[in-house]
């Protein structure tokens, strides 16, 4: 059976977008938070499942979201620690296929080298975009 | 030896005491700049100012190359963050995590903590020692308890009394270590001769441990007259 399963940690903005938006293309949703409240950010449309937990809990993490029959998780929650204590659970202990992460913290990324888990980092993509915008591309820049 | 402690309050401060009066180089560092002032002052030592989860801070302290790291907050997983980072990005010999939630104490040590302190952990772990051997029993785990040391009193109706190791029939899953016998300790060997009252310290591994509690108790069956 192919796996068609999406968990999201994390149901703030980001999170809540990404499980709508998984979920609008048939892909089945689990979305978890520890405060239920933040499920109001989910779209009306969302046809997944919410789960109220601390996902730093492997628990919650395998009997209430049934994480080892996905093929990706998404982790969004607003701490960096969390979030990476999360994407090393899914890598190193549940074997989770694709692990996606989002850091504030740049240096935080090194803590996940030799690993698959990838990492969203807002920080560089604002830089990116800064520099699109004013027309000036800095990879180029730093490497001449 | 260079040792970093990282958060805590007053088991901070405790360990600090306890360290500095054995001559370690200490670095401290507390996220907590009024308990990290009250450290600084009742030691006479400085302290670092900063979330120790945070690599610059780690950096700021010159944890290079340290021979511990202890992480004491009440945020375990800010606590996996910081023993992660003293590992793996400044070569920190061994890391050790005191955690509130006693499930994660298996749990940080498969992720590459080398020690994870637990008080509810460990008071299970002693009451359930307490409760299943009889109280002149005393059982302690290493290793992350691949290793169970026991001692045991022999009593004189005990089969193993009066042989000496090497004809005792000792079976492999058990290593009869060192035995105190008033007022002296003595490394055993193959001709030490076992006596009444003696106190063996025994090493297994747990699968035999009751195993090996019950082969050293082995009593003499009383010959019905």
């Amino acid at each position: 059976m192919k796996k068609n399963k999406s968990v999201i940690i994390g149901s703030g903005r980001l999170g809540a977008s990404i499980a709508a938006m998984l979920s609008d293309i048939g892909n089945d949703v689990v979305i978890i938070d520890k405060d239920d409240t933040s499920f109001r950010k989910l779209a009306d449309t969302f046809g997944g499942y919410d789960v109220i937990g601390d996902a730093t809990d492997l628990s919650i993490l395998e009997n209430e979201a049934l994480i080892k029959e996905a093929k990706e998780v998404i982790i969004t929650t607003d701490s960096d620690n969390v979030n990476l204590f999360i994407a090393h659970l899914c890598f190193y202990i549940i074997d989770v296929p694709n692990i996606y992460v989002r850091l504030s913290d740049v240096d935080k990324g090194k803590l996940i080298k030799n690993t698959t888990i990838q990492a969203i980092y807002p920080f560089i993509l604002s830089i990116d975009e800064f520099m699109n915008m004013r027309g000036l591309n800095h990879h180029e820049n730093s490497h001449s | 030896m260079k040792i970093v402690i990282a958060n805590g309050t007053h088991e901070a401060d405790f360990i600090i005491k306890k360290f500095k009066k054995d001559k370690h180089k200490l670095i401290v560092i507390n996220s907590d700049k009024d308990f990290g002032n009250y450290i600084s002052s009742s030691n006479r030592l400085p302290v670092i100012f900063g979330d120790p989860s945070k690599a610059y801070v780690l950096e700021d302290a010159e944890a290079w190359d340290a021979d511990v790291f202890i992480a004491l907050s009440t945020n375990d997983i800010d606590n996996y963050v910081a023993c992660i980072t003293a590992k793996k990005l400044f070569n920190i010999k061994r890391v050790v995590s005191v955690v509130r939630n006693p499930k994660r104490v298996d749990l940080f040590k498969t992720l590459g903590i080398d020690s994870v302190i637990c008080s509810t952990y460990l008071l299970g772990e002693s009451i359930k020692n307490e409760s299943i051997i009889e109280d002149f029993i005393k059982t302690i785990s290493i290793e992350n308890e691949k290793i169970v040391i026991t001692e045991l009193i022999i009593e004189k109706q005990c089969l193993i009394v009066n042989q000496k190791i090497r004809n005792a029939n000792i079976p492999q899953y058990l290593n009869i270590s060192c035995i105190y016998r008033e007022p002296e300790v003595i490394i055993a060997n193959g001709d030490t001769i076992i006596l009444p009252n003696d106190k063996l310290v025994i090493a297994t591994t747990p699968e035999h441990h009751l195993e090996a509690i019950e082969f050293i108790q082995r009593k003499e069956i009383p010959h019905a007259s």
